[in-house]
């Protein structure tokens, strides 16, 4: 659910583009500082951002007979950390609004916010908290993927209720009325990328077990013993 | 053919060789014009203005740009609906000027969309790229935005090979089939962009890749013509936008 482009006030993507601004220049910085020390990882990082951008183009059966897609950016947060996705999530971003007509330029501070910065950090939260208490890798993964996917779409409903607040009862009653529209959507959305997070890793955890482990989200196998 | 008809079609406009720094004033003007102007007549200009450029001497199929036009378009009519019905004491009803709002908030969204659909249909993504080097914005990170567009084609092609397989093997056949294909899908994606990305980084060391990936960008010549026509023609937009509010 991206905001398209001229939806917002001037005011208002001047505004979220400000605070969008700092989280973005300082992945920015990570992946400079990344690339100048190891400058192979570039492929790395473009790969990363290639796969969030073809992961949109997964189509998820909806609860609601229809089909969906994913954002990614939960399990973007899991593999490569919330401030290499704030950039990452935003060149996607970009890419989208000029390769798909998702979103918009004057947006794209906006639609980051909610979807590069907000979406990632609140993913990444829930996926350490189920791991600290006790979870597996798995069950956090369901966390992050589910709770990335909530906190962009109410965030994104925030933004619109302040350009466009009720006529009667303001900026709450604007909230509620973006809440439940796009709850249609994207509820059963967050549900189901949960469930794709985690069949997702149980794949990875078998194929790309060393990658997951040079990451950190797998504690490398005692070798046995012969 | 890439894959995605927006690209496809920048690749092949009759404006792919004019200087992606002329197309971003251009659109860019266009953009601000949709959204600092009055709707009417405003944001009817700078939209009618948008789609007869990119129809006419940007030679863009319509049907590609009606096509990319559709996906906005249903957000900003469940957008705009939205925010012109008002939730009161007496439950539902409409905003006192739920006409005059939601057609503002439309003429808005959809100007603005067909402008950037302007510059998206014309102008191909390693055209704009090196222009964010203009905008200061880090090397590196111009570097990996440029990294992922290439791969993105790559996985893409991936992507629908996988899913055709799985799809005539009866993966999408049931709800409970489709998450784990897609779960599979998803995954096959993911450690064929790191295998690739892997060789490729291997190839590059091996001819001694130590200063990033440096190309020889295209040299695309601005047109005084094509800068003067479109001041000119954002001048007078401007001007009748403004007269009339």
């Amino acid at each position: 659910m991206h905001i398209a482009e001229g939806f917002l006030p001037v005011t208002h993507a001047v505004g979220w583009t400000l605070a969008a601004a700092p989280f973005v220049v300082h992945g920015a910085r990570q992946v400079v500082v990344e690339v100048r020390e190891r400058p192979e990882n570039t492929l790395l990082l473009g790969a990363a951002g290639a796969f969030t951008f073809v992961l949109s183009a997964v189509k998820l059966p909806s609860f609601t007979g229809s089909s969906s897609h994913p954002t990614g950016t939960g399990a973007g947060a899991v593999l490569f950390r919330p401030p290499v996705m704030a950039l990452l999530g935003t060149i996607v971003l970009l890419f989208q609004a000029l390769l798909l007509a998702h979103g918009g330029l004057t947006t794209l501070g906006a639609n980051a916010f909610a979807m590069a910065v907000v979406g990632p950090w609140a993913g990444y939260g829930a996926y350490r908290l189920t791991r600290r208490l006790g979870g597996g890798l798995l069950p956090g993964v369901f966390a992050a993927m589910a709770v990335a996917d909530l906190a962009t779409y109410v965030t994104t409903a925030g933004q619109l209720a302040l350009a466009l607040p009720d006529a009667e009862t303001g900026v709450a009653g604007a909230l509620v009325k973006f809440l439940s529209v796009f709850a249609l959507t994207q509820v059963p959305l967050a549900v189901g990328e949960g469930l794709l997070g985690v069949l997702l890793f149980r794949v990875l955890t078998v194929n790309a077990r060393p990658e997951l482990e040079r990451l950190g989200l797998l504690r490398p196998e005692p070798e046995e013993v012969p | 053919m890439t894959g995605l008809a927006v690209d496809d079609a920048a690749w092949a406009s009759a404006w792919r060789r004019r200087s992606p720094a002329d197309k971003l004033l251009l659109c860019g003007g266009l953009v601000v014009c949709a959204l600092a102007l009055p709707a009417w007549p405003g944001s009817v200009l700078v939209g009618v203005t948008a789609v007869v450029l990119a129809l006419g001497p940007a030679r863009v199929p319509a049907r590609t740009f009606g096509r990319a036009v559709r996906w906005p378009l249903a957000f900003i009519a469940v957008g705009a609906l939205t925010s012109v019905v008002t939730v009161g004491t007496g439950g539902l009803g409409w905003a006192p000027d739920a006409v005059a709002r939601a057609g503002s908030l439309t003429g808005h969204a959809l100007a603005g969309s067909a402008a950037v659909l302007l510059l998206a249909t014309t102008t191909p993504m390693s055209d704009l790229l090196p222009a964010l080097r203009g905008l200061r914005v880090p090397a590196a990170v111009v570097e990996v935005a440029a990294v992922t567009y290439r791969l993105l084609f790559v996985l893409l092609a991936s992507l629908h090979t996988i899913r055709e397989a799985q799809t005539v093997r009866m993966g999408y056949s049931t709800w409970r089939r489709s998450y784990r294909s897609s779960g599979a899908l998803a995954a096959a994606v993911l450690t064929r962009s790191w295998d690739r990305a892997r060789r490729m980084q291997e190839g590059l060391a091996g001819r001694g890749m130590e200063t990033g990936l440096r190309v020889l960008p295209e040299v695309l010549p601005s047109s005084r013509a094509f800068l003067a026509a479109s001041a000119a023609g954002l001048a007078a937009i401007v001007a009748v936008g403004v007269a009339a509010a």
